[in-house]
């Protein structure tokens, strides 16, 4: 450790450490505009100045490295007064503007004039005015604003990854631009106006709406990812109005899905009433007609019940006791993306943390689109690929991920057991095996070279995999995952403290799910195939929409077609073409609720905003259908629910009482008996289906975000794409193309590209070519009908 | 060579053949003794032995700070498993200096060899010469003699079979003045926007490509084959201690004959432009002397007698820089002299740190106002506050030289500014 006395105080820090952060461990306060902990140091704004003995002149703290001994004072006449100056420069061109200007109230140079400035600036020659530049549907500029502190350059440069903003010029001429015109293709945008000092920078869905201090700002959990961030929802009034990141979570940054869905919200999407279908539209009734409805399609019949993993678990808890108390037999499905459910060796959830992913030897991506999926663990890997550690990556599409991949390889779905049984032949060389390989390699007969990347990477002390939806909604994931689970035993990767099995879920609470239901699960796919095939009477949808999301559209349409829907939710989309009745449930800015995340982290969100509508909680709503209907409610206070929770998961019972929630993680569960063998294929379609998963189109609250919709369609790719040579292979070209599979034959426009696994089709956009979701093979064959 | 090994008579090192028609070309050069000691320095030297004459030489850099350049050969940290860079700061854009230029027209081996002796000290496999963007025709003169010393193999693979092997590589700037300060030329030459660092670390330790760098100014490299010839302690006895060699002066303003002249560093101001320049073109005594280039702080007639060396022009007030003096006599507008000089600051602040990008920009607003004749009071409070509090607040230094002619010109010369602002209140 390192002693020196800052103002005549004595502390220790670590060797290396920045004066700046010295100051700020020991809550000593220095001003500064470019430092920021997330980003490396530029030592431009030269706001940070401190003396210290025997120096010459002032110091920027920030790029100040302490030493032994060393006396720094923060306060002075002369720093006063050299910080005064630095608000007269920083000023000289500096509109005054603040009146009009949004970020007004939480702006850095608006505080520091106040506390540091002059009363008056001496400053009377022409200002500068400068050009602003487009930054994506997000961001707004206003750059005669800016103060040239280029934390937006460095965030792009290090965080995003894309590179795009830069500065031009120099002098007072010096501009900060996007360097190619409509720049930042990057899915953490919108964190650049919470790091913008100033106002130059803004959210420009936001822009011109509401002032800072008119917001109440509500702690809680996004669930429109398994990565569950901390976010801070600001309200006016019961209105949501932002979405921002929360200061000392994990994650510094929220990516622009978790954050533009807002406008959602207050979206003509959301249900805000009880609604009952009447001559054929949905019409607004009051909770006991919507009641009087429900009972007639739900009292003593067969149902199968569909519901989101977002709701909190408390929501979850109670579904399932709803199920107990009136459907004792009925079926759920949670998942729409699990084709195989089958038990695996390693279920939903991550084993480690994603920092510690991002400190591991070796880290390997399974088969995953991390850029779109978890947006703020890709910004980890990158970080680490910035660290000099590697990342290897084996799956059906080059992603983009904005860092440098070191090995890869693009392999076909089908690939996948080739790739795992090369890769025992190659741990097992090196005298490393577990019970069981000899019985999975017997079963495959296929070795795909791509498994010496995992083989290479196993074989290091600390090894990450993150497998992802391409093995985790695989027909025959059970026994890829059990190859996986082989292999990491092998080389010692599953040991507890060492544990490096990670498989992404699809959502948030996976890791409570299976625990609360277990065998009440069963795959989405069968409760539409029930329904089809009239082995049911109705179906009750609670918050999901498998239709839009998910791998089963053209099943789902089958059966809502079929059988009346009772949808209770937030969010309308979609299924009101299909409901019979809708009631609302409350939005996860409405509810005090629990949220448990990939890793196990446990949230619970307290000061909730007032419903917008006339719905409520998820539990209640369950609570009152279980009263409705007849049956003895079992519980009646969210204490009592969370007792309830307490029989299926007493980890929850610690993480309601403690204050720390972040060391109480919940484990994800492992199934040791768990030995599915590999399968051999029965079809004989030549190309493999892979879905993309956009994080702009994908669940219901992103497409009912108007926000999101727009990015979407910036971001979107052609509706089905294939590598050039499976075409060429077929003498065929893009356009218009016939795809065989088990639904038939449908017609499809079909672009090349490069960065696709030859042998792949593609399904890149939802909506079109969503139906093809539902199956895992097909075949090209040729020209439009 | 023909500089004397009784140091005693040395007037010249690195303009010892400055004269001699065709030094360019390499077979002239060799005749005149370009490279005849280099083969004893690879076979015979060791870097050890090298960078102790260096520092035995007293050698202090020539680009402008005066550090000495054997301590800074010593800080390159060896074994670190990254290549060791060697740079020639050939950006000369210092206003008032153009002594490199002479250098590399006129003899470009002597600059060649100091850099291969430098970097076999060293042990630099790739060593460039940034040079300044509008030297185009020195560039070419450069490439050329790099050209034929790679053809005579001395330079690239297994030099004059000593088995040592550098590579040389000229890079043109791109106009911007403050390239000349190490860690912006650093930033420029690796392809990006010239910018200085902060420090540490250093560039011997992170500097080309965050490798082990050390950057030379090009007068330094070019005295390394006579301090290597003659020995460290016959370069430590020309001029006076701690200030030892010749140091060239690029004179300039008006005086009757400009241009540059070498001389044993300790000659006198006064020495230097009455008996080599001759004299001033009005009066007898200069108004104001620019002693190391624009940036350094002005001197005035009360220093005529100064002795050239760091320390003494230190003590002055001022600095020697790089050796670039500009001479203004009676005649002079001294505030049209500061509007100028704040203009080239302004034009040139790279806009990284904010008092030098606002601050002088804004100085040379204002100094055009009050030289307009627009001026008023309170002037002289703003451009005093805006020059002392961006001088030292920077990562460079470019805003302390932006800084020393304003406080210079209000310091000595206060009664010009209330002059023009009088005639401002008519």
């Amino acid at each position: 450790m390192t002693q020196l006395f800052i103002n005549d105080q004595e502390v220790d820090v670590t060797p290396g450490t920045s004066i700046l952060e010295a100051c700020r461990q020991n809550d000593v306060d220095v001003p500064y505009f470019c430092y920021h902990p997330e980003l490396s140091v530029a030592a431009n704004c030269r706001m940070c100045l401190v003396e210290v003995e025997g120096w010459g002149k002032p110091a920027a703290s920030c790029c100040t490295p302490v030493s032994e001994g060393m006396k720094v004072k923060t306060q002075s006449e002369t720093l006063a007064k050299d910080r005064e100056m630095m608000m007269e420069y920083l000023l000289i061109h500096h509109p005054l503007d603040c009146p009009v200007c949004d970020q007004g109230g939480s702006c850095k140079l608006q505080d520091y004039t106040v506390e540091h400035g002059a009363s008056k600036g001496r400053y009377s020659e022409p200002k500068r005015a400068v050009i602003n530049y487009e930054l994506g549907p997000f961001v707004n500029t206003c750059m005669t604003r800016c103060i040239h502190c280029t934390r937006c350059v460095r965030f792009a440069d290090e965080v995003a990854g894309t590179g795009d903003i830069g500065v031009l010029n120099r002098s007072d001429h010096m501009t900060i631009a996007g360097i190619v015109e409509g720049a930042l293709s990057s899915e953490l945008s919108g964190n650049l106006p919470d790091i913008c000092p100033v106002g130059a920078l803004l959210d420009k869905p936001s822009h011109d709406v509401s002032r800072p201090w008119e917001m109440t700002s509500h702690s809680s959990t996004c669930i429109q990812c398994p990565n569950g961030c901390d976010i801070s929802i600001e309200s006016r009034g019961d209105q949501v109005m932002r979405i921002v990141p929360v200061d000392g979570s994990p994650e510094p940054w929220i990516c622009d899905r978790g954050r533009y869905v807002y406008d959602a919200f207050r979206s003509d999407n959301r249900i805000l009433s009880p609604m009952v279908r009447q001559d054929g539209a949905l019409q607004s009734v009051d909770w006991s007609d919507a009641f009087d409805r429900t009972i007639d399609l739900l009292k003593d019949k067969k149902v199968g019940i569909l519901f989101s993993s977002q709701w909190s678990v408390e929501g979850h808890v109670a579904i399932s006791l709803m199920r107990d108390a009136l459907f004792p037999d009925a079926k759920v499905a949670f998942d729409l993306h699990r084709r195989d459910m089958r038990p695996f060796a390693f279920e939903e959830g991550l084993a480690m943390t994603t920092s510690q992913i991002e400190a591991a030897d070796q880290v390997v991506i399974l088969g995953s689109d991390l850029r779109q999926r978890l947006p703020l663990l890709m910004q980890r890997l990158r970080k680490r690929g910035r660290a000099g550690k590697p990342v290897s990556r084996i799956g059906a599409m080059n992603y983009r991920t904005n860092m440098e991949i070191g090995r890869d390889a693009l392999i076909r779905p089908r690939d996948w057991h080739g790739v795992i049984a090369r890769a025992m032949e190659q741990v097992s060389e090196l005298g490393k095996t577990a019970a069981g390989f000899d019985a999975w390699l017997g079963a495959v007969s296929d070795r795909h070279e791509a498994g010496k990347i995992l083989a290479d990477a196993l074989i290091s002390d600390s090894c990450a995999l993150l497998v992802g939806e391409e093995i985790r909604s695989h027909e025959d994931a059970a026994s890829l995952i059990h190859g996986v689970d082989l292999l990491m035993r092998a080389c010692g990767h599953a040991e507890a403290g060492n544990d490096g099995r990670n498989l992404i879920p699809e959502g948030v609470n996976a890791q409570v799910l299976s625990a609360v239901f277990a065998d009440a699960r069963v795959s989405a796919g069968d409760i539409f195939a029930a329904a089809s095939a009239g082995e049911l009477d109705a179906l009750i949808l609670i918050g999901s929409d498998p239709v839009g999301d998910g791998l089963f559209p053209s099943a789902a349409k089958a059966a809502l077609q079929k059988v009346p829907l009772v949808q209770i939710g937030s969010i309308s989309g979609e299924m009101a073409d299909y409901a019979d009745v809708q009631l609302p449930a409350a939005a996860y800015s409405e509810i005090e609720g629990t949220f448990v995340n990939m890793e196990g982290r446990v949230r619970v969100a307290t000061n909730p905003i007032k419903s917008l509508g006339q719905e409520r909680p998820l539990w209640k709503v369950m609570m009152r259908l279980i009263q409705v209907m007849g049956a003895e409610v079992p519980v009646v206070s969210l204490d009592e629910l969370r007792s309830a929770v307490c029989q299926h998961l007493s980890a929850l019972s610690d993480a309601w009482c403690v204050s720390n929630q972040d060391s109480a993680l919940i484990a994800p569960n492992r199934n040791r008996d768990a030995a599915a063998l590999p399968k051999a294929r029965t079809d004989s379609f030549e190309l493999d289906v892979v879905s993309r998963y956009s994080m702009y189109r994908e669940g219901m609250w992103a497409r009912a975000s108007a926000l999101l919709t727009e990015a979407g369609e910036l971001n979107a790719l052609d509706d089905v794409l294939v590598h050039p040579d499976t075409l060429a292979a077929k003498g065929l070209s893009a356009g218009e193309l016939v795809v065989k599979s088990f639904l038939g034959e449908q017609c499809f426009n079909i672009g090349v590209r490069e960065d696709v696994t030859p042998g792949v089709l593609f399904i890149a956009k939802r909506g079109v070519a969503g139906d093809l979701s539902d199956v895992t093979a097909a075949s090209i064959d040729g020209g439009a009908v | 060579m023909t500089i004397s090994s009784d140091p005693k008579q040395v007037t010249q090192i690195c303009f010892d053949r400055i004269n001699i028609p065709n030094q360019n070309k390499l077979s002239v050069a060799r005749e005149n003794g370009a490279y005849e000691f280099l083969p004893t320095v690879l076979n015979d030297f060791d870097s050890a032995k090298i960078i102790n004459e260096v520092k035995t030489s007293g050698i202090r850099g020539r680009g402008g700070a005066g550090f000495p350049t054997g301590l800074k050969w010593s800080f390159v940290p060896r074994n670190t498993g990254k290549p060791t860079y060697l740079l020639c700061n050939a950006d000369e854009g210092e206003p008032g200096t153009f002594k490199d230029r002479d250098i590399m027209r006129f003899d470009p081996h002597l600059l060649i060899e100091g850099m291969i002796m430098a970097g076999f000290a060293l042990d630099v496999r790739d060593a460039y010469i940034y040079i300044r963007g509008e030297f185009l025709h020195e560039a070419n003169v450069l490439n050329e003699a790099i050209a034929e010393a790679y053809a005579a193999n001395l330079l690239g693979e297994n030099i004059l079979g000593s088995g040592y092997s550098m590579n040389l590589t000229v890079h043109r700037g791109a106009g911007a003045y403050v390239c000349g300060e190490e860690t912006a030329l650093i930033e420029s030459l690796e392809g990006k926007p010239g910018r200085p660092r902060f420090k540490p670390p250093f560039p011997a330790v992170e500097g080309f490509y965050r490798c082990p760098t050390v950057v030379n100014n090009v007068e330094t490299l070019a005295t390394v084959p006579a301090i290597l010839k003659f020995g460290g302690e016959w370069h430590a006895s020309i001029g006076i201690p701690n200030n030892t060699g010749c140091k060239i002066f690029s004179v300039s303003g008006h005086v009757n004959k400009p241009g540059n002249y070498e001389v044993p560093m300790g000659t006198s101001l006064k020495t230097l432009i009455e008996d080599y320049c001759g004299g001033l073109q009005h009066g007898s005594v200069p108004k104001v002397i620019i002693p190391g280039g624009s940036s350094t702080p002005w001197l005035t007639a009360e220093h005529y007698d100064t002795p050239l060396t760091y320390d003494d022009l230190m003590k002055a007030g001022s600095f020697l820089g790089s050796g670039a003096i500009i001479v203004m006599d009676e005649t002079a507008d001294l505030v049209a002299l500061t509007r100028r000089l704040a203009h080239f600051y302004a034009h040139e602040s790279c806009g990284q740190c904010t008092p030098c990008r606002e601050g002088t920009g804004w100085l040379e607003r204002v100094m055009k106002r009050v030289e307009g004749g627009k001026g008023c009071a309170g002037d002289v409070t703003v451009l005093k506050d805006a020059s002392e509090h961006m001088a030292g607040r920077t990562i460079c230094a470019l805003a302390e030289g932006a800084a020393a002619p304003v406080l210079s010109l209000l310091k000595h010369f206060p009664e010009d500014v209330q002059t023009r602002l009088a005639e401002s209140s008519k």
